[in-house]
């Protein structure tokens, strides 16, 4: 069967069996949480920092890797390839966890800090998931 | 007034490039849509300092300050890795993630600046 190439997730090409939509499901969902976290990172940096929303949407990406992390393991892909996305997942869980987590804190619109309009960027960061249609989640 | 909204447009601009260079180490480096965000970031920071040397702002400092930031996201968006040859990845069928885009959706979250 043909390999096709699929993405490239932490510096390492991906390649996948033509028609293998269950591996191709776990790829796309890392290549969206390589950008979210990439734009959550940035709004770390942002007076979102001190928020509520940001702390909100990374308890639940972090919540979101782990349901991945438990459907891939769970899942028929085969041993290298989940090896190799498992420990991917596994950065990506670090790194969110080096996010701030703490969802006591204040909104910074409620602050009167933040002054966007009636927007919020952490909502907009995770909202980017949406971008991915295909393939339907695999049944485990 | 004026302060707030350029202010505000620097914090969408960050985030924006934040993902975008997120995306240039994926498939998307070899994207025709990743080349016109780049385009497009670098458009919307040049009109962000065409509206900082025209605004209002008595403060030098304060102007300065905003000055900076839009030089060093300037330098950022500048540095977004591109492939000298790009082609939809969709096109090329190696970006498989159905009729959504990543970089366009991420350019997008500049709409959340009201």
């Amino acid at each position: 069967m043909a390999r096709t190439r699929c993405g490239r997730i932490l510096g390492a090409e991906i390649y996948i069996e033509e028609g293998d939509t269950t591996t191709l499901y776990f790829i796309n969902q890392l290549r969206a949480y390589q950008l979210v976290l990439a734009a959550l990172k940035a709004l770390d940096q942002d007076i979102c920092h001190d928020g509520c929303s940001l702390p909100t949407t990374v308890n639940r990406v972090i919540k979101r890797l782990g349901k991945l992390k438990n459907d891939l393991e769970a899942s028929n892909v085969v041993a290298e390839k989940k090896e190799s996305l498992l420990s991917k997942i596994d950065s990506f869980l670090a790194d969110a966890n080096r996010l701030p987590q703490d969802t006591s804190q204040t909104c910074r619109k409620a602050a009167g800090e933040c002054l966007i309009g009636s927007g919020c960027f952490a909502t907009g960061a995770l909202n980017l998931f949406k971008e991915i249609t295909v393939p339907e989640a695999p049944k485990i | 007034m004026e302060i707030q909204q350029i202010e505000n447009r620097l914090r969408g601009i960050n985030i924006v490039l934040g993902a975008l260079q997120s995306a240039s180490r994926d498939i998307c480096k070899n994207c025709i849509q990743l080349e016109g965000a780049k385009i497009k970031m670098g458009k919307m920071i040049k009109k962000l300092g065409m509206d900082l040397d025209a605004a209002s702002i008595c403060c030098e400092k304060t102007k300065a300050d905003l000055q900076t930031r839009i030089d060093t996201l300037s330098k950022v968006a500048e540095e977004l890795e591109v492939a000298e040859e790009c082609t939809c990845q969709k096109t090329a069928k190696n970006c498989k993630i159905g009729e959504g885009c990543l970089i366009n959706a991420s350019v997008d979250l500049m709409k959340l600046v009201q």
